[in-house]
């Protein structure tokens, strides 16, 4: 095991040497540094070519380039020497800080569009194969091809449009029209009675409940401005919480294990309580005392099943664990909306709260509620327009996944020893499935780094990708080598451990050492 | 529809298709399957219009087509160049998708368009296939030190930037007179190049799928068979393993020929694809994009077209994967005994595909 | 035309050749213009630029984008700025400049008692000494080929003028500085103190160790003027204060060191984001100059113009300046409903096509031919006219429209055969023959690439066969003049308009004679242009050089770049700006309404 790791980082680096090698002469060869003073009609042209000269020394074959500034990366090596040497780019910015600065721009931007497409994509890739060649199958395939074809820089235009400034105007006078409402609501119930499968009167029954229940909640909103003073209240976090807290156990453990039912039931209850208690501590919020907060609560679901205990522990501790976690979520939304209208009214934000551009306001000033709030509104639209285009990879690699387990012999064993469905599906099926998908995420976890080029152009978020553009379009090769060397190390190395992932959650997987 | 009764009670698959199977060959059950995926065959047939549209409208390689413009003649511009198509009166009109902002009949410079976009598709799929199964063939059987040459070099070829080598390739297409045999085949057959290129670096994905395949297929009985009955080896290579993995093969290749259509877009978004005047899809929307609120056709149809095309390869690629799936099952149990690395079609583009 | 790293010092240059032929009559006017403006005092704008700022020295040859100009132009004053008319406007609040004598050249700058840097300390000539010393490089003694020498500021202006004087003449007081040129300098107004003096010397000098600003005045006193010939040993101090100018300014963050971000103009540097926004605050000790009216402007970068239009419409930008297309002038135009006001005007580009005199071009029938087979109109129409519908064809080499030499010069130099497509007399001229061309052009900008589509499809009904000779943006520059092509389309950008720009692309010989355009008498008046001093004369030689070069079918020029900006319903007092000061150039009159 250990050779084979070190096996494996001694060819990852000298793979490292080489491509490092091959980007910088190939950077070096795409073009002329020089071009913006070729055409000029200036008096000093010849003396602005030779600053640029110098600066890039152009005179120095490439090559040569190279081997230097592999002397100053060599240097990032030596620990805490402190002498990490990437060079400058062609504004004379140290390229180490300028990566800095990018890699946060970048992780903020896609680490929670990738972890909302993973979860999303994983989720609809079981449902459809579950029920393939269905409607829904169909359709969800046909959205996601549709999405995955969709160029971004499209999808982010419409996204502004309708999203950002259209959703904005709405904001300015909340009115949702009856037949609005009532048009929104007949979509919902649609799109549920296709999702609900089964026979065609539960499909009609659970469509039109969702399109009454739609409208209603519309027609509501409309009528008492919602929409401006947003909020839950504890009567709606309570009836989520049941509905919470019987799905939970639905998935967790089943209906039938009382115990687990109960113990929902009660961190339900608990959060409830806790919700009336907490609202003056959640105002001096800080992101670590949520953090914390989460932390307590997924503790306080554990000794809530563990006292409940019945003849299987550990599911009733999992199932209260999850729900305290999500009813604490949801006091968590309901503190979010209660600082909505003061964000809406900030004089920074002045009514129009989604954002179109950037990461945040400038110059805002507020509680964490309120930076946070700016931090949501700025990020939705591009982590919704990343979300959209790679659905379509983790959804149609899952249900493939997904319907190669469910044809094994050991399902077909398990349903013959009487397992119910839901055993069969999440605990036999879902965790086979997940190996293959561990590895997928393995890769593109380390290829995050990379940043979205487009996407941070057309957000204009300043992250590795445009840092790597720019670089390129100038002609600059410091900069693209130091974003370079950032993507094609957490890329080798999540590479290493998408294998070990392998075989260690698939114990037939030997690595060879 | 199968709508079988029990609501959470998914499809048999395992046990549907052998009762279909029954007595056809591979290639029978293969068909008989595809044909029954009806997106599979909306796919096929929307490709099939598009394609001889494409290809016949403007003509091709000197061969005249029917429509009366080229995507390079200007014309006066008619209703200040928005499109005379109408559905009622049904009627084509002189500029059908309108015109560009000089005067350049739309329909011409989509359907040319759709001619490269295929052409960067095809030829992407051609090389990308041959590379990614020679490579993964060779060290998915062999193993040893074929094996571990080739995979370090794909290692290699995936961590060097696509746009980076984009960038390069582009500049060398836009140069003229450098002398190298390359410059000059590269600049005048632009999207021939770009198509080339980008099917030299998106084999990588392809080759380490086949090598999976390999590795698991070569343990199987009906390989020592054949080498036990003196089969050379490359007749096992040819014969005897590819056939049964050809499967994974033409859907991952369907999959890495959609994505290069994006990508090709992605390139001439960044200004690093296909040069006017000649155009491509990726390049008329990467254009016209501030065209979106004031003349919305210069956008649409470009897109559309790129959305169909790319639409109907997937539901293609989708329809042969659900046709190959039957057989498939039963090996893909040991394929992940043997397997080091995973057989996720990861494309080195994938992360430039439009992100 | 985007304004990318183009010195603002060429630019500046050019803007003031303009002001100086143009607009002989008022050059030099006296008090800013406080236009009477709707806005009350206060509020705050969020104005949109391309690129991130970077530096708080904007002359470094790094330093020098637009955005780091624009930053130290709002942050600094100094004795004249130049508005949207291109005028040189004194600034007489901060101080006098003065010419003297016209032979030499004598100039004399004195700065007004009161006028101080936002620490404190009062701008004195030490400040301008050093402006002096930076764009001159009269220390400089390096040599480029034989690598011996220094070279002290890395200056990325155009030094020629300044070179050409003498160490100044400075006051006790520390009030008044005196420059003495060797010979005329046509551009003398606007060579040194302003608009901006940006960097103060007495920090530099205390940086680099020296006590205050006089030891910096002493210490320049007592070299002599650099040599290449005879280079001498770097002075360690000169050398510490250069290296800190050249670099030390350079930041993507608010530095923790105030003096390093010292202000002496309307407004102070309060916050950077870096890659994101710059947010500055009005200087309350500014009294020197017309008087801002914003308390707080907002600096934000978005590089996609698309993005830019949707920003302005969302409300998250108040004024923007995007690349002009027709797609985004029609976008801004559809926003006007909503109160937006869309400004559209000329910029200081403009694109023209050049036949080379040799190859199918050598004949001057060919070239006629070839000219009057160019869709001039047609392609002002299709090209510029949606942006902007007075746009008409550019019948000068080196006048524009707004200047009022150019009626004059457009009237005799022969353009007007050149108006409207004349394909029977191409024929005629041809005669018979079929010349093969081959056109150079950038194909990654639109423009040209439509241009050349026009062109190809006229000159080929006028019996030409067409080659498309287009390289891509990091060939096309390198291709240029070396004859592997017939004929070019591309753009000069402003500075081709100035004086010292004119032998610079004309005159036999010259580094930027593109086509090899050669002509004894032409050459013989730019010699003369560029010692003269007197603008109505200046003119009067412009203008023959004009019409020399038409009469050789030199080529033509297509029409002139457009500019656009655009600003919300909130804001006032946005004019427009040719130049690549652009918007920026009254920002004190900004106001919320």
């Amino acid at each position: 095991m250990v050779t084979y790791i070190v096996r494996r980082l001694i060819t990852a680096a000298l793979i490292l040497l080489g491509a490092s090698f091959l980007v910088y002469l190939l950077t070096a060869a795409s073009g002329d540094p020089l071009e913006e003073y070729r055409a000029s009609s200036a008096p000093n042209k010849q003396q602005l070519i030779d600053a640029r000269t110098e600066l890039l020394q152009l005179d120095t074959p490439a090559p040569l380039r190279y081997f230097k500034w592999l002397g100053g990366a060599a240097q990032c090596l030596i620990p805490f020497a402190n002498s990490c040497d990437l060079g400058k780019n062609i504004a004379g910015q140290p390229i180490t800080d300028a990566l800095g600065h990018a890699l946060i721009q970048t992780l903020t931007l896609v680490t929670g569009a990738t972890i909302l497409a993973i979860l999303i994509g994983i989720t609809l890739g079981i449902v459809t194969a579950l029920r393939q060649y269905s409607t829904l199958d169909y359709g969800v395939t046909f959205m996601a091809f549709l999405f995955f074809s969709l160029p971004i820089f499209w999808v982010a235009v419409l996204l502004k449009e309708f999203g950002a400034i259209g959703f904005n105007d709405f904001l300015r006078n909340p009115d949702v029209p009856m037949a609005t409402a009532l048009g929104i609501g007949a979509v919902a119930g649609v799109i549920t009675a296709v999702a609900a499968g089964g026979a065609m009167k539960r499909r009609l029954l659970t469509g039109g409940v969702a399109f009454l229940f739609v409208s209603a909640v519309l027609i509501y909103f409309s009528a008492t401005e919602w929409f401006k003073n947003p909020g839950l209240g504890p009567v709606v976090i309570a009836i989520a919480g049941v509905g919470i807290a019987f799905a939970v156990t639905l998935l967790s453990a089943g209906l039938k294990n009382r115990k687990a039912l109960q113990s929902a039931l009660i961190a339900v209850g608990v959060g409830l309580v806790v919700y009336f208690l907490i609202q003056p501590l959640l105002d001096e919020a800080t992101f670590l005392m949520m953090v914390l907060l989460a932390v307590a609560a997924v503790l306080v679901g554990l000794a809530i099943g563990f006292l409940m205990g019945g003849y299987d522990r550990g599911q009733s501790m999992r199932a209260a664990a999850l729900t305290s976690f999500l009813v604490g979520f949801l006091i968590m939304l309901d503190r979010y909306m209660q600082a909505w209208p003061s964000y809406f009214n900030n004089s920074r934000v002045r009514g129009r709260p989604i954002a179109t551009i950037g990461a945040s306001t400038p110059n805002i000033e507020g509680d964490f509620w309120i930076l946070s709030l700016d931090s949501f509104t700025h990020l939705i639209l591009p982590t919704l327009a990343l979300i959209l285009i790679s659905l379509a990879g983790y959804t149609r690699f899952t249900r493939a996944s997904m319907l190669e387990i469910m044809n094994m012999d050991y399902i077909r064993t398990a349903r013959a020893k009487g397992l119910s469905e839901r055993t069969v599906v999440m605990r036999h099926a879902f965790r086979n499935a997940l190996i293959p998908i561990a590895t997928i995420v393995a890769f593109d976890i380390g290829g995050l780094i990379g940043g979205a080029v487009i996407t941070e152009s057309v957000f204009s978020v300043r992250g590795m990708g445009f840092l790597f553009l720019d670089g390129i379009q100038h002609i600059d090769p410091n900069p693209v080598m130091g974003v370079f060397i950032c993507v094609a190390i957490t890329a080798m190395v999540f590479n290493l451990i998408a294998d070990l992932a392998y075989s260690a959650l698939d114990p037939r997987v030997r690595v060879k050492a | 529809m199968a709508e079988s009764a029990g609501v959470d009670v998914p499809d048999v698959v395992g046990i549907e298709p052998i009762l279909e199977a029954k007595g056809l060959s591979q290639g029978q059950i293969v068909r008989k399957r595809f044909l029954g995926h009806s997106g599979a065959i909306i796919g096929l047939v929307v490709f099939a219009i598009i394609f001889i549209m494409a290809f016949t409208s403007v003509g091709y390689a000197g061969i005249p087509g029917w429509w009366k413009y080229s995507h390079e003649d200007v014309s006066p511009l008619i209703h200040d160049g928005a499109p005379t198509a109408s559905i009622f009166p049904p009627a084509w009109g002189e500029h059908p998708f309108g015109q560009d902002r000089i005067g350049r009949d739309l329909f011409a410079m989509t359907m040319r368009g759709a001619q490269q976009s295929i052409t960067i598709m095809i030829v992407i799929g051609l090389i990308a296939g041959l590379i990614g199964v020679i490579v993964g063939a060779l060290s998915g059987y062999f193993r040893g030190w074929t094996e571990a040459v080739l995979m370090r070099l794909t290692d290699v070829i995936i961590i060097i930037p696509a746009l980076l080598l984009a960038a390069v390739m582009a500049q060398l297409a836009g140069r003229r007179d450098s002398g190298s045999w390359f410059a000059s085949f590269a600049s005048n057959n632009g999207v021939l190049a770009i198509g080339i290129f980008l099917g030299l670096i998106s084999w990588v994905g392809l080759a380490r799928l086949m090598r999976g395949e390999f590795l698991s297929l070569r343990e199987r009985e009906f390989v020592d068979a054949a080498r036990i009955s003196g089969a050379s080896n490359a007749r096992i290579i040819f014969k005897h393993i590819l056939p049964n993995a050809v499967g994974v093969l033409i859907v991952n290749v369907t999959l890495t020929m959609s994505a290069a259509i994006l990508t090709e877009t992605a390139l001439s978004y960044l200004g690093v694809g296909v040069k006017a005047p000649d155009t491509s899809l990726g390049l008329l929307i990467s254009q016209n994009q501030a065209a979106f609120a004031t003349r919305p056709w210069l956008f649409w149809f470009p897109g559309l077209f790129i959305v169909l095309i790319c639409l109907s390869i997937n539901f293609i690629g989708d329809g042969l994967r659900d046709a190959f799936d039957p057989r498939q099952k039963k090996f893909n149990a040991k394929k992940a005994a043997e397997i080091e690395v995973d057989p996720a079609p990861v494309t080195a583009f994938d992360e430039l595909k439009g992100k | 035309m985007r304004f990318g790293r183009i010195s603002k010092a060429v630019g500046v240059a050019a803007a003031a050749a303009l002001a100086l032929s143009a607009c002989a009559g008022n050059s030099g006017g006296t008090t800013p213009t406080t236009a009477a403006a709707a806005g009350k005092t206060g509020g705050s704008a969020t104005v949109v630029e391309v690129n991130a700022f970077n530096t708080f020295n904007p002359n470094t040859a790094d330093g020098n984008t637009d955005i780091n100009s624009k930053i130290s132009y709002a942050t600094h004053s100094g004795f004249f700025y130049i508005d949207n008319k291109l005028n040189v406007v004194r600034n007489e609040k901060f101080g006098k400049m003065e010419k003297s004598s016209d032979d030499p050249l004598t100039v004399k700058y004195t700065i007004n008692d009161g006028v101080k840097w936002s620490d404190g300390t009062p701008v004195t000539t030490a400040d301008l000494l050093l402006q002096w010393a930076a764009f001159s490089g009269y220390y400089n003694d390096a040599d480029t080929e034989a690598k011996t020498g220094t070279s002290y500021f890395s200056y990325a202006g155009d030094p020629t003028g300044l070179a050409l004087t003498d160490f100044p003449e400075l006051s006790d007081d520390g009030k008044s500085m005196t420059i003495k040129y060797s010979k005329p300098f046509a551009d003398w107004e606007i060579a040194l103190g302003g608009p901006g003096i940006d960097i103060p010397a007495h920090v530099l000098a205390k940086k680099a160790g020296l006590t205050d600003a006089k030891a910096f005045v002493d210490l320049l006193k007592g070299m002599p003027r650099g040599d290449k010939a005879a280079p001498k040993p770097a002075n360690a101090q000169l050398q510490a204060m250069s290296e800190l100018w050249n670099t030390g300014f350079d930041t993507k963050t608010l530095p923790a060191d105030p003096s390093l971000y010292l202000s002496n103009g309307p407004y102070i540097v309060k916050g950077v984001n870096q890659d994101q926004s710059l947010t500055m605050v009005k200087n309350k000790d500014y009294a020197w100059g017309p008087e801002a009216k914003l308390d707080e402007i907002t600096v934000r970068y978005i590089g996609d113009s698309a993005a830019q239009v949707q920003a302005l419409k969302n409300g998250e930008a108040d004024i923007i300046a995007p690349q002009a297309s027709a797609d985004t002038v029609e976008q801004l135009k559809t926003l006007e409903s909503q109160g937006v006001t869309v400004e559209v005007g000329n910029q200081l580009s403009y694109d023209h096509i050049d036949l080379n005199y040799s190859g199918p071009f050598a004949e001057k029938n060919v070239r006629e031919a070839f000219m009057k087979s160019v869709p001039r109109k047609d392609i002002v129409d299709k090209i510029v006219k949606k942006l902007d519908p007075k746009a008409a064809p550019l019948d000068s080499q080196l006048f524009v429209p707004d200047q009022a030499s150019y009626a004059d010069s457009v009237k005799n130099n022969g353009s007007s055969a050149y108006q409207d497509v004349d394909i029977e007399g191409a024929k005629k001229l041809l005669n018979g023959a079929t010349p093969e061309v081959r056109i150079m052009y950038n194909k990654d900008n639109p423009n040209r690439v439509d241009a050349y589509s026009l062109i190809r499809e006229s000159a080929t009904k006028a019996g030409f066969k067409i080659v498309d000779g287009g390289l891509g943006k990091s060939d096309w520059g390198k291709a240029l003049g070396d004859g592997s092509y017939d004929a070019t389309i591309f753009g000069w950008i402003n500075s081709g308009v100035g004086v010292s720009g004119v032998p610079q692309i004309f005159k036999s010989g010259n580094d930027s004679n593109f086509n090899m355009f050669s002509d004894p008498d032409a050459d013989k008046l730019m010699d003369e242009l560029i010692v003269t001093t007197d603008k109505t004369k200046q003119n009067e030689l412009i203008t023959q050089v004009d019409k020399k070069i038409w009469d050789s079918a030199y080529g033509l020029p297509l029409f002139q770049a457009v500019g656009v900006d655009a600003y919300s319903d909130r804001i006032t007092g946005v004019k427009y700006m040719p130049n690549q000061t652009g918007v920026w150039w009254n920002f004190w009159e900004w106001a919320q309404k």
